[in-house]
């Protein structure tokens, strides 16, 4: 394997809509019907069945368009990249609707009439960079709320200046520590190859801040002064969603909010300690757009995904931007050594204001012998020895922290890792179901984070070998995405690996300049085989390039067949899924 | 927590083994008719049985038997375990094998009893691939029960339970019987429970017992089911009770179970079963592979030119290819009468795949373009005779079987003057001398170009017998017969010792010399009296004989096209001929042997030593390959060997064979084991006076090929030159039409040269959809283009290292892909 892999410009692919009696497309579209292509001897899988295709056109550049009942193929053989001699465009990324009258041509673009409307599809040379670039700028623009990165709905569908100001998401706190995760590493390339003072460093900088302080505010916006870390928080003039525990702080307590959730856990109107105070440095992320203390309502009930993404931010600050922010790096240590601290006082566990431990985060070993934390327990038992070793690293103090790893070490926590792949195939042969069935997605990204750090950190060999071989459990689900964000980290923790660069560069060189969620469903392909597994779950034969499968969070399965994760067009989500990919990778000397 | 053991009622049947399948029929019978009758008694009492033939010998000789057994398996008191048609041996038949054994049984199973088998369980089998966790998993199975090797054999692998894992990521739940599968009477069932008892304790877990008089049918009798009743009311710390594979292995995955993990093969235990009884090899790789290639003939036929899908008669000729890979069988220790039976049901499956395969050649090759103005004017016989034609040149169709292209000699029965391809461009051929004595003595070989699933289209020009003909095109083939003998065509160059008849010398073109000794394909003779026939105990064939006595040494064809050099060699008795073939463009070593082997009690091998350090070798396995120290333990393979090693760079020789499953490999020296002449079923060596026969006596004829190469083993062209070697392309003389078909078409194509595609049929429901089934063989995850256009299909597909993948092809051209199964279970 040749490193660093160089990401040469790709064509990347920008629909603009029109309704049917649009002005601005050429008359022939409506009025001169296209000839069906001959592809009766081309050597690629097409999308479509051939006989589908019923109308194509030729664009400057030589490629040949054509429409079918299921969207529009481009193909062009003289393509350098093999990738790009075939490329599908569907509902709804890029068209209205898949049912395709008419295509014409205009310069190296087409417009295309479908049965709900008229686009215009181009094709943009860009570098890897300028991909970075474009959906860096469409995150701070729309995504952002008070620092926090996760994602933003939309008032119309599909119209991204519709965003709305408001709303939440369960993951704010993980979502947006893995954006600041791809900043400071961004920061820490620019830095090297311009200089800590050029401008583009400083920008860099001023992002990855921001969302580390959006993330670290966090940890004490609850104002319980115990390490607890919230899920997320709203403001007083933000709706209030029916979904998880919501605690509203009032004269320094915090009353349990009615919802759903709470309800049935009979703690509407519990309240409990809010009097700690809020850095300052972190209040101003509130504080400056004129809210108060008693203006914040605070998520709680917050899971382990949250704990170890946003252990990752802080480790790879220390790392990488220690000295850039002092002040800041204070504040991440003390927030660090805070956590560990609550969980090591609430024996593996973060306990939520009913003492109780949260749904999600149990890294205790009595939960590992229960039915559920029993497969649990491959992953968690590794959050937990991460976290350990990670404010350690950070720290340069042992005491209490190696006490505890010694601790847990004894306990067997380390040789759980290596036994995910058997225990899981285990669950999934008790309920029929194959191994692929009954995957967690988000895991992907939780191992990832575990074992990355772990591999990183671990001076003692034999330990890190375990872990070693605890990572590479997690590849056989893992590797087939060919997603960086999972397999960069896996190749800086594990060296010597192999991966393959060019199906893994595809991630780059295909995915699309926009984050606005869509729908693809890959029934009707004609080029993908639809897997079948024992309980009947169906996923594509291979992951199709980025821009031409659904686009959400990047913790969903990528080989979905039928789109079930995309609720459509209606929000925006963070550019993490390439940002943080994009800028490892540069930082490691994987990619160039 | 209490543990259990789990009472296993089983019987062991072997259908075949020292007694003929007949009586093994009636074995099965009696045995069914027993479990039900014991089941009927005991309402605790639970009966497991494998093996879709035995169920299917009582559904046809004993209706109500089975219609008996069907309630009972509905009832879970009886439970159906392998989907497989039998219990294979392991390590031999190939990975379409055991997707065909896993296809007709688990859809007999689904067909007859609402449900197929969730456990393997070949109890009997002496060895097992390391890719069995992936056949197993894809032939619709969770989990697994093996017994050999035993904890004496191989002390390595985990016992009883443990997570055995194959290279594509495939893993199953695995248990291997500590204490043998037939336990029966009150005293070896107490040692058992006791024996048990203390494994529980051990390992933590539920254990199982198995128990019921085997091998020769006959199943739990009366008194053991009553005295393990009466030990199950006993208090303990282990519980006992009646069970199943199936319900032990789910209690295990629902109550949470950790088990060690082993990603090898498990293997030795009866070494001298894969060189036992060439006959039975032989004829098993001659069938699997004429069958694979004939139905995907006649899925193209069916396709193209509405000929009838033949799936039923290939799933009849195939399921007697499934029963011969019975292990008793394909191991060769069965006795002398079985393989009469053997050699009559592979020469029925053949005899299916030849008429389909002819019948799709004859199909294809009727429809191609092969006017020519005038031909039909000819009138006298010597004009029309189909390859006396003097005035035009005569048709032939190479079809390849392969889903790659090929260029390889091929032969027809009749000399040429010239051969053309189809775009009249001069090719290179050789007259060389036929089998015959009548009619002309020469028959033409000719390189052909013919592209994956496709044929090409070719033209030979007649001449008569004598005529000294040759190509007017160059050629880099040549010979010398001086102090030694010397051929060589550009890539190798090949010396041959006159003193000894071996191999000198074998050089590539950049000058690496491969030969590392004295006795390169040196007939060498070993002492076979101590092993008994599976050799049981003994894991080396090591004490030599001698070397053969080289009896003549000449160069017998020297042409344009190849070389030939005979050697003949003999030993007591004995004699063995092999032609070495070097061919233009080759870059391996052809060997025809003959042998008539009458040594009893010898081993017959011909060494590839070769010089250097760091050796390692390499063999394949069904569907994959596995690396294994050079420690001369005798090792089971399929079509190809291979041994690495360092000398000033990586080199190495692959070696091919047409029909043989046990190599060698001491150190630097890899070795085929090509002749093993036991006893028939001597069992552990028991040897009454008496005139035995013997496995190997009489007339042996089998082919090998020696592939040298820099670097390490190229696993992908390995597996390549293996299918080639055994699924040659097959040239067909044709008439003169109007066709619509043009002179070269390929049917297939695949655009990683790690993908091979080894099943092109119709799916077994009927529906007229098609099924594609490919592997990776290199060992690593790769992408993959399949392009069908008879199938209306192109697609893409992912592929871990070494998986298997089956496609089923809608009649729109859309794909799913599924099992082995065919999606019919899914589909129902």
């Amino acid at each position: 394997m040749k490193l660093p892999y160089i990401l040469s410009p790709h064509l990347s692919r920008k629909s603009t809509f029109f309704p049917l009696d649009c002005k601005e497309a050429p008359e022939a579209l409506f009025t001169t019907h296209a000839a069906a292509p001959d592809f009766k001897d081309f050597p690629l899988p097409l999308p479509s069945k051939k006989s589908d295709y019923t109308c194509s056109t030729v664009t400057d550049d030589g490629a040949v368009w054509t429409g079918a009942s299921n969207g529009v193929t481009r193909a062009c053989l003289s393509e350098k990249n093999k990738l790009d001699r075939v490329m599908f465009f569907s509902f709804e990324r890029d068209l209205p609707d898949n049912d395709v009258r008419n295509i014409c041509s205009d310069g190296n673009s087409v417009w295309v009439l479908t049965a709900k409307g008229v686009t215009h599809i181009e094709l943009i040379m860009l570098t890897a960079e300028e991909r970075a670039d474009i959906l860096l700028e469409e995150t701070l623009r729309i995504v952002d709320r008070r620092g926090m990165v996760s994602q933003k709905h939309l008032a119309e569908r599909g119209d991204l200046d519709s965003f709305l100001p408001h709303g939440h998401s369960d993951n704010d706190g993980g979502f947006t520590a893995v954006f600041a995760s791809g900043e400071i590493f961004r920061y820490a390339v620019l830095k090297k190859e311009k200089g800590a003072d050029h401008p583009d460093t400083l920008s860099a900088k001023e992002v990855a801040v921001r969302a580390v302080e959006a993330v670290l505010l966090l940890m004490y916006i609850h104002g319980r002064g115990d390490g607890f870390v919230a899920r997320t928080y709203l403001c007083a003039d933000e709706p209030v969603p029916d979904d998880g525990l919501f605690f509203r702080k009032q004269g320094g307590r915090a009353t349990c909010l009615e919802t759903s959730d709470s309800k049935a856990r009979g703690i509407v109107g519990l309240t409990v300690d809010a009097s700690s105070p809020v850095p300052e440095r972190l209040a101003k992320l509130y504080k400056d757009l004129g809210y108060t203390d008693d203006d914040i309502i605070y998520k709680a009930d917050t899971s382990s995904d949250e704990i170890t993404l946003e252990f990752v931010m802080m480790w790879l600050w220390c790392r990488l931007m220690r000295d850039a922010d002092p002040e800041l790096t204070s504040l991440v240590i003390e927030s660090a050594k805070n956590i560990v601290n609550h969980i090591i006082d609430n024996r593996f566990r973060l306990t939520d204001a009913t003492g109780e431990s949260t749904t999600w985060a149990r890294w205790y070993p009595e939960y590992f012998v229960t039915e559920d934390g029993w497969d649990d327990a491959c992953l968690n038992s590794a959050q937990m020895l991460m976290y350990l070793n990670a404010v350690m690293d950070m720290t340069g103090e042992e005491g209490r922290w190696q006490e505890t790893k010694d601790y847990l070490l004894s306990l067997g926590y380390a040789d759980l890792g290596p036994k995910h792949f058997d225990r899981h195939t285990a669950v999934c042969d008790a309920g029929d179901e194959d191994f692929i069935e009954n995957i967690m997605y988000g895991d992907h990204m939780l191992a990832t984070a575990a074992f990355y750090i772990l591999c990183r950190t671990e001076k003692d060999e034999n330990l890190l070998s375990t872990y070693r071989k605890a990572f590479s459990t997690w590849r056989f689900s893992i590797a087939r995405e060919f997603n960086p964000t999972y397999d960069f980290p896996y190749l800086a923790a594990c060296p010597g690996e192999e991966l393959d660069m060019e199906r893994i560069a595809v991630y780059f060189e295909r995915s699309n300049i926009s984050r606005l969620a869509s729908e693809v469903s890959l029934v009707g392909r004609h080029d993908v085989p639809v897997k079948k597994y024992r309980a009947g779950y169906k996923e594509s034969g291979y992951v199709l390039p980025p821009d031409e499968r659904f686009i959400s969070k990047v913790d969903r399965n990528p080989l979905q067949y039928k789109n079930e994760d995309s609720s459509g067009a209606m929000c925006v989500e963070s550019c993490y899924y390439y940002t943080l990919a994009y800028w490892m990778g540069r930082f490691y000397g994987f990619i160039e | 927590m209490k543990r259990n053991i789990h009472l296993i009622g089983n019987a062991h049947l072997d259908p075949i083994w020292l007694w003929r399948w007949q009586e093994g029929c009636g074995e099965v019978l009696q045995t069914f008719r027993s479990a039900v009758d014991r089941l009927n008694e005991y309402d605790d009492f639970i009966f497991t049985c494998s093996s879709a033939a035995y169920y299917k010998w009582v559904e046809d000789t004993d209706p109500a038997l089975f219609a008996q057994i069907k309630e009972l398996v509905k009832a879970g008191r009886w439970v159906p375990v392998n989907g497989w048609w039998i219990q294979p041996d392991c390590n031999m038949p190939s990975g379409e094998s055991f997707a065909r054994q896993a296809l007709y049984s688990q859809l007999y199973y689904y067909e007859k009893f609402g449900r197929i088998c969730k456990t393997g369980y070949n109890v009997d089998s002496f060895g097992h691939s390391r890719m069995l966790p992936q056949l197993i998993r894809k032939s619709g199975m969770k989990y697994y029960v093996m017994m050999r090797p035993d904890l004496t054999e191989n002390p390595s692998v985990p016992s009883p339970l443990f997570w055995w894992h194959s290279p594509d990521g495939s893993n199953v739940l695995t248990y291997r019987i500590p204490n043998g599968y037939a336990r029966d009477g009150v005293k070896s069932i107490d040692e058992a429970v006791e024996f048990m008892e203390d494994t529980a304790l051990k390992c933590g877990s539920d254990v199982m017992l198995f128990y019921g008089v085997g091998n020769h049918g006959g199943g739990p009798t009366k008194g053991d089911i009553e005295h393990l009743i009466s030990l199950k009311e006993k208090d303990g710390d282990t519980g006992i009770k009646f069970s199943s594979p199936d319900e032990y292995f789910e209690t295990l995955v629902r109550s949470g179970i950790d088990a060690p993990v082993w990603e090898d093969d498990l293997q030795h235990h009866a070494s001298g079963c894969y060189s036992a009884t060439s006959l039975v090899k032989g004829l098993n790789r001659k069938a699997e592979a004429w069958l694979q290639s004939a139905e995907k003939w006649n899925t193209v036929v069916s396709k193209l030119f509405d000929r009838p899908a033949r799936t039923a008669e290939f799933a009849d000729a195939w399921r007697k290819v499934c029963f011969n890979q019975f292990h008793d069988i394909l191991c060769g220790c069965s006795i002398m009468e079985a393989y009469d039976d053997v050699r009559d049901s592979e020469g029925y499956a053949m005899t299916v795949a030849a008429e389909a395969e002819n019948n799709a050649f004859l199909t294809i090759a009727g429809r191609i373009d092969t006017w020519l103005d005038g031909v039909s004017d000819t009138v006298t016989c010597r004009e029309r005779h189909h390859f006396h034609n003097e005035k035009y040149p005569r048709p032939v169709v190479v079809f390849n079987h392969n889903s790659f292209d090929a260029e390889v000699p091929v032969r027809t029965y009749h000399p040429s003057s010239k051969v053309v391809n189809s775009k009249n461009e001069e090719v290179l051929f050789q007259n060389v001398r036929s089998s015959r004595s009548n009619d002309s003595h020469k028959d033409t070989v000719f390189i052909a170009k013919v592209p994956a699933l496709g044929y090409s289209l070719y033209w030979l020009y007649w001449c008569t017998d004598d005529s000294a003909d040759e190509p007017t095109i160059d050629s880099d083939v040549f010979a010398s017969d001086g102090g030694e003998i010397t051929i060589g065509n550009g890539k190798l160059t090949v010396k041959f010792s006159k003193s000894n008849g071996a191999v000198s010398s074998i050089k590539s073109a950049d000058g690496r010399e491969f030969s590392g000794a004295d006795n390169f394909c040196l007939p060498t003779v070993y002492n076979n009296e101590k092993p008994d026939t599976w050799a049981h105990g003994i894991f080396k064939f090591d004490e030599k004989l001698g070397d053969m006595n080289l009896k003549s040494i000449e160069l017998v064809e020297s042409g344009k096209l190849r070389s030939v050099v005979r050697t003949k060699h003999t030993y007591g008795n004995s004699i063995i001929t092999q032609d070495f073939i070097l061919s233009a463009g080759m870059d391996y070593i052809r060997v025809k042997a003959k042998a008539i082997w009458q040594e009893p009690l010898t081993i017959l091998k011909i060494p590839f030593p070769v010089k250097g350090t760091d050796c390692i070798s390499t063999y394949e396995v069904p569907a994959g390959f596995i690396k294994r120290p050079c420690n001369g333990e005798e090792e089971p393979a399929l079509k190809w060997a291979d041994i690495s090693l360092d000398d000033n760079g990586r080199y190495g020789v692959t070696v091919l064979t047409d029909s043989k499953y046990s190599y060698s490999c001491p150190e630097n020296e890899l070795r085929l084991t090509a002749i093993r002449n036991s006893i028939f079923a001597d069992h552990y060596s028991n040897r009454p006076p008496a005139d035995f026969n013997y496995c190997d006596e009489g007339v042996q004829r089998f082919e090998y090929a020696v592939c040298p190469h820099t670097g390490d083993v190229d696993v992908c062209r390995a597996v390549r030159l293996g299918e080639l070697f055994l699924n040659r392309p097959v040239a067909v003389p044709c008439g003169y039409q109007k066709g619509s078909l043009p002179p070269g078409m390929s049917f297939i194509t695949v655009d990683v040269p790690d993908v091979l595609v080894t099943a092109v049929k119709f799916c077994e429901d009927g529906s007229g959809d098609a099924v594609i089934r490919a592997r990776e063989t290199s060992g690593k995850a790769v992408r993959a283009m399949i392009k069908c256009d008879m199938l209306e299909a192109a697609f893409y597909s992912d592929y871990y290292p070494l998986e298997i993948k089956t496609f089923r092809v809608d009649k729109d051209g859309y794909v799913t892909e599924t099992d082995f199964l065919e999606d019919i279970p899914a589909n129902a």
